[in-house]
């Protein structure tokens, strides 16, 4: 059975709007708890708050958990390994978006302000 | 239906080992996975390879592939004649995060295509569901509203699992930035007996654009000048996603320089810059007086550019 049906969706923008609870962001990313407790030791994820319960993910951390799993699962990538790997990508974002707006030159820019 | 030989996906002869067909995947996970790859189609090629693998690293699931698989070629129509999978019998277990497809259920059938495992008690809020969402650079100024067609699997009266297809219409709030995601609180997988829906998070991405660059909030064009706008200084038109603005260079700007419009970038708290990226454009001399225009030029200028440079 295929049926159609039609909604109209307003959201909220995880990145700018919302705080994860550590239950939340287990639902959210589909992560087992157990890992997201693991990933917060080994520093890949960084809440607010002392215990588990007052912890309180920054909306970004829903994008790493995510990626975290699929490194994890889908190239079997080790506790540490993640944690190491998604700093080399956290590099790798800032030096190609330095990368793209000096792009044109080898100099560097010199910028001016114009309003 | 086109036939896929998942050996030539994973690039191993039919008579591999299992620890073959392991370091294959391997080998070509880490290539083409979407997180780390910087190949074009990684993410179509990623689960391809998923898919293969899945198939390929399972004893009972090879041997049926197999018993199909050896007179066919990848690309042909194929249609599985009945009772070709008489004697086979699949332990429960799920798939890797492709999507199921028409091949791969003809062989193996939509179990496991329901995504994740129940959970025991009666009443469990459903899942949350993940997907993406493509828009243009004008979209994030204005805002857009965006119809996504959503595969989803749910429940028919006699409680078995069927696929549905879902039309959503979204609201793109104005601001927003590529990667970032939206949550839309009840959309996602059903509930299981009262428990509610789950949510369904949007990755919101941006087209690329033939004119702009997208850092971020940030925005950047290129533009460029005719020397003699760059070396005096000129009044000329530039592109930004509102449409043209007149912009004063001043005069002695070289290649390379940026001016910054703030506030022109991303909308938002705070908003973003528009970037503008000069670059210098010589005019072919191409004619008698452009290339009397160069001579006279140098012999005005006595110009040597590697002068005084390491």
């Amino acid at each position: 059975m295929t049926g159609k049906e039609r909604d109209l969706g307003s959201g909220l923008v995880v990145e700018e709007e919302i705080h994860l609870t550590l239950v939340e962001l287990c639902q959210a990313s589909r992560v087992p708890e157990q890992e997201i407790r693991a990933w917060v030791v080994e520093g890949v994820l960084d809440p607010e708050g002392a215990t588990p319960e007052e912890w309180r993910f920054v909306g970004a951390s829903l994008r790493r958990a995510r990626t975290a799993l699929r490194l994890s699962r889908d190239l079997e990538v080790n506790l540490a390994g993640i944690a190491l790997a998604l700093d080399l990508l956290d590099e790798i974002t800032l030096l190609k978006s330095r990368l793209a707006s000096t792009r044109s030159s080898s100099d560097p820019p010199s910028t001016i302000l114009v309003e | 239906m086109k036939f896929k030989d998942y050996y030539e996906i994973l690039g191993v002869p039919r008579t591999a080992t299992p620890d073959e067909v392991k370091a294959a995947y391997r080998r070509l996970a880490r290539k083409y996975h979407p997180d780390v790859s910087k190949e074009p189609n990684a993410e179509a090629r990623f689960k391809e390879l998923g898919e293969a693998h899945e198939v390929l690293k399972d004893p009972e699931k090879r041997a049926l592939y197999d018993q199909m698989g050896s007179q066919w070629k990848a690309g042909q129509d194929f249609k599985p004649s009945p009772g070709w999978d008489a004697g086979f019998e699949f332990r429960g277990g799920e798939t890797g995060d492709f999507d199921p497809n028409d091949f791969f259920e003809a062989f193996f059938g939509r179990r496991g295509s329901g995504g994740g495992s129940r959970r025991p008690n009666i009443h469990a809020q459903g899942e949350d569901h993940h997907a993406k969402v493509m828009i243009d650079l004008e979209d994030a100024f204005r805002g857009a509203q965006r119809s996504i067609s959503l595969r989803m699997p749910s429940y028919d009266a006699q409680g078995r699992m069927v696929s549905r297809e879902r039309t959503l219409d979204v609201n793109i709030p104005k601001g927003i930035r590529a990667g970032q995601h939206l949550r839309l609180a009840g959309q996602g997988g059903p509930g299981v007996g009262k428990g509610a829906p789950g949510d369904l998070y949007l990755e919101v991405g941006f087209n690329s654009h033939p004119v702009f660059r997208i850092d971020d909030r940030d925005i950047y064009v290129d533009l460029k000048l005719a020397p003699w706008e760059a070396a005096l200084g000129a009044k000329v038109e530039a592109p930004t996603p509102e449409g043209p603005i007149q912009l004063t260079i001043p005069p002695g700007s070289s290649a390379g320089r940026q001016m910054r419009l703030k506030g022109r970038g991303i909308p938002g708290q705070p908003p973003g810059d528009l970037y503008v990226v000069l670059s210098i454009a010589l005019p072919p001399a191409d004619t008698d007086s452009a290339r009397e225009a160069y001579q006279a030029m140098a012999r005005a200028f006595r110009f040597n550019p590697r002068e005084g440079k390491a």
